[in-house]
């Protein structure tokens, strides 16, 4: 049997933007293998800044952050380093509020893009892929569009869909549906829900309750780049112990 | 709700709606002819110019081979220095985007130098002042070089111009790189790849939408330009153009022909830069 051991572990980070902004105060988070982690708070707290500083999109201050054996203290700045970095990156799904899906190309090309370029996939391959990846996010007949042509729900499907092809071991979610009309969040929670139950390491940043009461393991709320608290979601939003986690929750719920 | 229905068209456009949809249809049908019609007065006008003026057609006639041959020297001389330019300017470009202060350094000095002089005097720079540095280093005991750098005129053209707007469009590239918003790196840097992936794969094709129009400005700009090969004697278009003017009196006629054949070029190479910039936006929501 394999010993359950964290997918991913961080230690002790800090994150200090412009020499004076200490936006993470020492946050440690140890996620599991399979487990769905969802991290709530008000605009500004850190969570954001959390969650890229695991695939070092933003660089901590201090700290170490360890992804499924990867293991990189902040502060270096040798060859090995880079490697490392790309090593944890390729382990590892994004998708971002805004998409950011590749605009010049159509979506299948999108998907294919990382497992071409990055992995070296042949072609063929990574198409083949694709279009099942494409069929499990419901937007097989949307293979070549171009991103201007499709809704903001499926183009997070999409990138989604761009980020599992990759054959990630862990996805990171921020904010994924904040920048979508109401009508087309619930498209992309669902994909969200199925990725979570299907086995997938995830941690999300979100505003979406009820992926957090639902789906999420644990919830953990944080405030100016300290945990507040954390638990099962049923402690947070039935059972909320500190003060700050109750006047939280009543100003969002 | 009523637009709605509209817009599905379940219950039908109705007839006061269809009607204003054919007033637009007949503006824009209506402008479209005025236009047509202005321009071919525009074209008309000037044609009876020249004829009031009394042009010898007959001469222009005669000498229209004889100055096309030099279109041969314009088109190399263009062709090869817009070529040169591109290359420097991509490089020219990431220099000044690098975080290596020596490349860095060296690119901002390139762009700053070059733009900051003119472009008749580096002409004459690289064709007569090179071989005298040439023939200083000769001095100082470096064998061969003089003669390397003694350059004929077209060579001596080449590196100017191209030396010159790569100095201009390593800014157009650059500016074109940075238009591209982070979130486009992120999303590469989240999916592993490296610097260089991320530039080549993501960043550059789609700079190269919004660095098309402006590189093609520099391209007509440059087309033009290459008449200061004749500054070194080299028998280009508009160097033969005035040459026969003077030596006939009939100088009018040579640069009107001379004008012409710059004019259908550059709107060659615009027609080109159309059909680029189409399947550059293939992307994009405006198309």
């Amino acid at each position: 049997m394999e010993k359950s051991r964290a997918m991913i572990k961080i230690t002790n980070i800090h994150k200090v933007f412009n020499t004076t902004h200490h936006v993470l105060c020492g946050i440690d988070l140890e996620v599991n293998k399979g487990e769905t982690v969802v991290i709530i708070g008000a605009s500004g707290s850190g969570k954001s800044t959390l969650l890229r500083c695991i695939n070092f999109l933003e660089e901590p201050t201090a700290g170490t952050v360890e992804v499924d054996g990867t293991r990189i203290v902040a502060g270096g700045a040798e060859k090995e380093r880079e490697n490392k970095i790309i090593e944890i990156r390729k382990k590892t799904g994004m998708c971002f509020q805004a998409f950011n899906l590749f605009p010049h190309m159509t979506a299948l090309e999108n998907i294919i893009e990382g497992p071409v370029t990055v992995l070296g996939q042949e072609k063929k391959k990574a198409i083949l892929y694709a279009d099942e990846l494409l069929e499990w996010v419901g937007l097989t007949e949307k293979r070549n569009e171009y991103p201007s042509r499709l809704s903001g729900g499926q183009q997070q499907r999409v990138a989604i869909a761009r980020s599992l092809a990759m054959k990630p071991k862990i996805m990171l979610f921020d904010e994924p549906t904040s920048a979508l009309d109401p009508e087309l969040v619930g498209e992309v929670v669902e994909v969200m829900e199925r990725l979570a139950r299907d086995g997938m390491t995830i941690i999300a940043v979100t505003h979406e309750m009820h992926f957090a009461r639902d789906v999420a393991d644990r919830v953990m709320i944080m405030d100016e780049g300290n945990w507040i608290e954390t638990g099962s979601p049923d402690e947070i939003f039935n059972h909320p112990k500190k003060l700050q986690t109750q006047k939280f929750l009543a100003h969002i719920l | 709700m009523e637009a709605e229905t509209l817009q599905q068209g379940k219950a039908g456009i109705p007839g006061e709606a269809k009607k204003v949809l054919k007033q637009i249809e007949a503006r824009k049908a209506r402008y479209r002819r005025k236009l047509i019609v202005s321009f071919s007065m525009l074209i008309l006008f000037m044609t009876a110019t020249l004829v009031v003026l009394g042009l010898d057609f007959k001469f222009m006639l005669k000498w229209l081979p004889f100055i096309l041959e030099g279109g041969g020297y314009t088109l190399l001389v263009a062709s090869l220095a817009i070529t040169l330019a591109c290359f420097l300017a991509v490089i020219g470009a990431l220099g000044r985007l690098s975080k290596n202060p020596v490349l860095n350094s060296i690119a901002t000095a390139y762009v700053s130098l070059i733009r900051g002089t003119p472009l008749l005097v580096q002409v004459y720079m690289w064709y007569l002042a090179l071989p005298q540095i040439g023939k200083s280093l000769e001095e100082l005991g470096i064998t061969g070089v003089q003669r390397l750098l003694t350059l004929p005129a077209v060579p001596a053209g080449i590196l100017a111009l191209g030396v010159c707007y790569g100095a201009y469009m390593t800014e157009t590239v650059r500016a074109g790189i940075q238009s591209i918003k982070i979130g486009q790196t992120e999303a590469a840097k989240a999916l592993g790849m490296t610097n260089t992936q991320t530039m080549k794969r993501v960043i550059f094709p789609q700079a190269l939408m919004v660095i098309i129009p402006p590189v093609s400005n520099d391209f007509i700009a440059m087309i033009k330009d290459s008449s200061l090969v004749s500054l070194m004697g080299v028998w280009e278009l508009s160097y033969r153009a005035i040459k026969i003017g003077r030596r006939y009196f009939q100088s009018l006629e040579m640069l009107i022909l001379v004008a012409l054949i710059y004019w259908v070029m550059c709107a060659l190479l615009q027609l080109v830069q159309e059909k680029i910039e189409t399947y550059m936006a293939r992307g994009d929501r405006r198309t």
